[in-house]
């Protein structure tokens, strides 16, 4: 069973401020109740493994400058630099 | 017993570019934030497109320091927010579903002592924070992204170093190791960066982040031994726990706050598959290696004949060993050798030094040749190889505009060895009884030629008239 | 001329001169014009829509080679980037992106000579099966304007349902385009992974999504897929598909192939006319010559927490770049620290975007991994081994795509875990990675209800022939708009 406080650790985790944590801690609540079903699945002998993939087929080792100037397509600051709040 | 591990991040410098995109993989000369595109500055859409060569460049690094290599590797995501970091999360390597970072266990030998490398993984580095105002309220975070995606190796050791010389003597052979390779010039800044975790007899272990130089990693290592040390003496309990490295106040401090707990939450890295090196691919790569450091001392030793210690300092430095592999022929060998170790090592021993001077491997040769067929002798051959590093003209030039070239001239040489008996009769004497001290008067000849004279011939017509 | 046409016909026509892309592109825009304020399938509309059909007339008339399209209006799910204009996710946190380049789907159809009329709606970052959590207003069936058009890609499927257009791009990553061509009556198509590239697609889950395209029969669906699909040297994960035509020979049929009924599909919760549908399904299936039989796929109990589980997780990591210092709307970072300027930023998230963040920082976090990520991954694992094994036996399964028939917009949004079982039938081709077909079969109540087909890796050929089969069996009655 979850409680407030871990839901409310987790949102700082992924920085995400909530004004409603009623409204939000038991909506989540519900999900992860429901999750527990995994419990029944058996499957802790399974191996985790994903599609490969020979090396040849990665990217050749190029240098290709980015055709456009993408800085001023960002939120810029002094022209070239991208500003960040302060950091303690 | 004192137990120190590394955690040592070296950049691929080497490389064109970056881990997953085309920018420029040595980003140190661009203007900030014009080394960037879609995939390294993270926008919605794009997609890591590996670079192949970082794979082999990594995997090279982990058999050279003996490592095994397994046949699939993986990609993980480490996720924290940071504004170096642009997607708020880092692509690395972890062993969680099996061994599948780029190199498992492996060793390297500092000396007699066995180091142990844990892991050797492939990661992004982040881009670069930069800091305005001078106090905390009117701080400014600037962020250049140019780093951001460059190729990074981590290569994590078990704590078998028991003291900072030992540690600095194999960050100095790991350095050695990947100029060897190719894969990275140690020397451009912030190239290689390491991170220790000190614990001594007794006490928990702790980890040193934030150190900025080799310099200073010793520095840390030093004052944390010392600070525990003191704790233990005094019966404070050591706690396991993350110090920073104050670069001001040359002193860790502690980490440890509500916001350093971290949950990384790492999982498969999905936009990348997993990637197959299988055997026949690490064959060919074991191929592809340059010829390693000890190898090559070996080789210079037993097959020319070169004193052990100008083998060594010649091999473990990849400038002058490719400089001597270029120039050197059965014959020359050692006179390269001994250019190479004592003259020109001083004359180009700067990065900038290298890069402004101007011989190529052509003059070293012409070099030898010349001293070992007498047209000059070593002395001049030293002037010369300034002058060469200096305006980079051909070797014949130099000896005709400097007047360098041998007095081969058996009257010319007679002429000034008759001077020189007529003002030394008392050396001419002592040499008449005790002909080992001839090379007095052959001193004195070579002075009044500026070292020009054929010093062979020299000792000859002496012996003659003095006889 | 009518704008209820297939995709093929309209080439047809514009090839034989009977219409010309700017008649059609125009009478396209003016529908649009006409039934979106009710139906709401589109974020942005082109504006240069017209323009460019005109460009493309000029093109075939002077005789220059033309792309396959001619000038087709199709619309985008706004989750995939074209060059220049903006790309919202349905999400007031990126209501200002404007990518600077096209998906990999977008230049492949460009080349073809496709006009892209507009973006289309979808619950925000695709986090949904209704297009209610949309942050700028939810989509509207148009077989009934009170129900949902199911979702995410509720917009596109809307678009291609009311004739705003002849075909559509969306993504599924649970059965986001399946489930609302299903709710719509209209095919929706989930390939094998990897067979479209999703470059300039923005992630939610990205090791199971795909592009995918709904149109109003299965050969436009081929016909869009023979345009994008392929190896892309801009996503490593997609695969080489020698450039098959999945068009010829979609006639086929399937005499003599052997189908799985999955059971655990057609289990409890099913709507009665849902299950009746599947039935003459079959017997559709035997008639043409299929043999069908009932087969279980164990896992699939599991699959929608093991989906939910791997997507939060997938998510939190995928949507932590929004933190708007390189990129999002105006809010100045001065005064603030680090932290609490990120996390009041953020705020422009909506509910179901927030909820699932938080379950994608739960989920995989040190202390619960084990528990939920861990196992979920391994339910993929194992689910993928027995979809295998059947593959092994059987030619397609099949299932309905939703056991419930379309809802009414606000009946379920507040309650998550009922939205959950929705997507029972439709994830088990995402985990899996398997291709899956959702083709409009029966009208019940004037609301549609769709049959799902599954195929092995890779044979999303014979996929699209069986689909193309169960079709030619089906005369639905004309959407009512
Ligand atoms: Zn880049």
């Amino acid at each position: 069973m979850v409680n407030e406080q871990e839901i409310e650790i987790v949102a700082k985790l992924m920085k995400i401020e909530i004004d409603d944590h009623k409204e939000y801690i038991d909506k989540v609540h519900a999900m992860i109740d429901y999750f527990d079903i995994l419990d029944n699945a058996g499957v802790q002998d399974e191996e985790i493994s994903m599609k490969d993939i020979p090396l040849s087929n990665l990217r050749e080792d190029k240098h290709i400058p980015y055709e456009d100037k993408l800085i001023e397509r960002l939120n810029n600051y002094k022209g070239t630099y991208v500003r960040a709040p302060k950091m303690i | 017993m004192t137990k120190i591990g590394l955690e040592i991040h070296c950049q691929l410098t080497n490389l064109e570019s970056k881990l997953f995109c085309p920018c420029k993989a040595n980003y140190r000369e661009y203007e900030p934030n014009t080394n960037i595109c879609p995939i390294c500055i993270g926008l919605p859409g794009s997609l890591p497109r590996l670079n192949q060569k970082a794979i082999e460049k990594a995997s090279m690094i982990a058999m050279a320091l003996n490592c095994s290599t397994p046949e699939k590797i993986a990609f993980f995501r480490k996720n924290y927010f940071y504004p170096d970091l642009p997607k708020n999360f880092q692509i690395t390597q972890l062993n969680i579903y099996g061994d599948t970072s780029i190199g498992g266990l492996g060793y390297t030998m500092v000396g007699e002592k066995k180091i142990r490398i844990t892991r050797v993984q492939l990661e992004e580095d982040p881009g670069r924070l930069i800091y305005e105002g001078s106090s905390s309220k009117n701080q400014t975070t600037l962020v250049d992204y140019n780093r951001a995606g460059t190729p990074l190796v981590e290569i994590v050791t078990e704590p078998d170093f028991e003291n900072p010389k030992q540690v600095r003597e194999f960050l100095n052979i790991l350095s050695d190791l990947l100029q060897n390779l190719g894969v990275s010039d140690p020397s451009l800044e912030g190239a290689m960066r390491a991170d220790a975790n000190v614990s001594i007899e007794g006490g928990n272990k702790v980890e040193i982040k934030n150190i900025g130089s080799f310099h200073d990693l010793e520095k840390a290592i030093h004052f944390e031994i010392t600070r525990q040390e003191s704790l233990y003496s005094r019966n404070i309990p050591i706690v396991q726990e993350t110090r920073h490295w104050d670069d001001r106040r040359k002193i860790t401090i502690s980490a440890r706050s509500k916001e350093e707990e971290l949950d990384y939450r790492y999982f498969l890295e999905g936009d990348i598959p997993w990637i197959r090196i299988d055997k026949d691919t690490q064959e060919r790569l074991q191929k592809e290696m340059p010829e390693s450091i000890s190898s090559k001392k070996d080789r210079y030793v037993s097959k020319y004949g070169i004193p052990a210690q100008v083998a060594d300092v010649l091999s473990s430095d990849k400038f002058y060993s490719d400089l001597f592999e270029q120039s050197h022929n059965e014959k020359n060998a050692k006179e390269i050798a001994n250019i190479i170790t004592t003259d020109l090592m001083g004359l180009v021993d700067t990065r900038e030094k290298r890069e402004q001077s101007k011989f190529t491997s052509k003059h070293l040769e012409e070099l030898a040749d010349a001293i070992q067929s007498g047209k000059i002798t070593r002395n001049s051959a030293k002037n010369a190889l300034y002058e060469i590093v200096k305006t980079g003209k051909d070797l014949t030039q130099i000896i005709a505009e400097l007047d360098l070239g041998n007095v081969s001239d058996e009257s010319e040489i007679e002429k000034i060895i008759n001077e020189v008996i007529s003002q030394e009769p008392q050396a001419v004497e002592q040499a008449k009884k005790n002909p080992q001290t001839i090379n007095y008067l052959v001193g004195k000849v070579m002075q009044k030629t500026k070292g020009k004279a054929d010093p062979k011939l020299t000792l000859d017509l002496l012996k003659n008239k003095i006889k | 001329m009518s704008l209820r046409i297939s995709a093929l016909e309209y080439v047809q026509e514009v090839q034989n001169g009977n219409i010309s892309a700017e008649d059609y592109v125009s009478k396209t825009i003016e529908q649009i014009n006409n039934v979106d304020e009710n139906l709401h399938a589109f974020l942005q509309i082109n504006s240069e829509a017209i323009d460019n059909a005109r460009q493309i007339d000029k093109k075939i008339k002077s005789g220059k080679n033309v792309g396959a399209c001619f000038g087709m209006p199709i619309s985008i799910k706004d989750n995939i980037c074209i060059k220049d204009s903006k790309t919202t996710c349905a999400s007031n946190m990126l209501e200002n992106f404007i990518a600077p380049y096209d998906a990999t789907v977008i230049s492949k159809l460009k080349q073809q000579d496709a006009i892209f009329v507009g973006k289309t709606n979808l619950d925000e970052f695709a986090m949904g099966l209704t297009t209610e959590f949309s942050a700028f207003g939810p989509s509207r069936n148009p077989w009934n304007l009170d129900y949902v058009p199911g979702g995410s890609s509720g917009g596109s499927a809307v678009s291609v349902s009311a004739f705003e257009c002849l075909a559509s791009l969306g993504s599924d990553t649970g059965g986001s385009v399946r489930n609302p061509a299903s709710f719509c009556g209209v095919v929706g198509f989930k390939p094998t992974y990897g067979l479209i590239s999703r470059f300039g697609l923005i992630s939610y889950a990205n090791s199971i999504e795909q592009i995918g395209p709904i149109a109003r029969t299965v050969k436009d669906t081929a016909f869009i897929l023979n345009m994008i699909a392929g190896l892309d040297p801009n996503d490593n994960t997609t695969i080489d598909n020698s450039n098959q035509d999945y068009l010829l020979g979609i006639d086929s049929g399937i005499e003599g192939k052997k189908i799985g009924i999955i059971k655990e599909m057609i289990g409890e919760g099913i709507d009665s006319a849902v299950m009746s549908a599947t039935k003459n399904a079959i017997s559709k299936f035997q008639g043409l010559g299929a043999v069908c039989e009932e087969v279980s796929l164990d896992m699939v109990k599991y699959s929608v927490a093991a989906y939910y589980t791997i997507t939060a997780t997938e998510a939190g990591s995928n949507l932590a770049r929004y933190d708007n210092l390189r990129y999002g709307y105006d809010f100045p970072v001065e005064g603030y620290e680090f932290n609490s300027y990120i996390s009041k930023a953020r705020r422009k998230f909506g509910p179901e975007v927030t909820r699932r963040m938080i379950l994608g920082g739960f989920v995989p976090s040190s202390g619960h991994a084990g528990k939920y990520f861990l196992k979920a991954l391994k339910v993929k694992q194992k689910l993928t081994q027995e979809i295998d094994q059947l593959f092994k036996k059987y030619d397609f399964l099949i299932a309905p795509t939703v056991p419930v028939l379309p809802f009414k917009i606000g009946e379920k949004i507040d309650d998550p875990v009922a939205l959950f079982l929705v997507d029972i039938n439709t994830v088990t081709a995402n985990l899996t990675g398997k291709p899956a077909i959702s083709v409009p079969f029966e009208i019940s109540n004037g609301l549609p209800i769709g049959i799902q087909i599954f195929a092995n890796s890779n044979d999303d050929k014979s996929l699209l022939q069986a689909a193309r089969a169960l079709e030619s069996t089906v005369k639905l009655p004309e959407v009512p708009i």
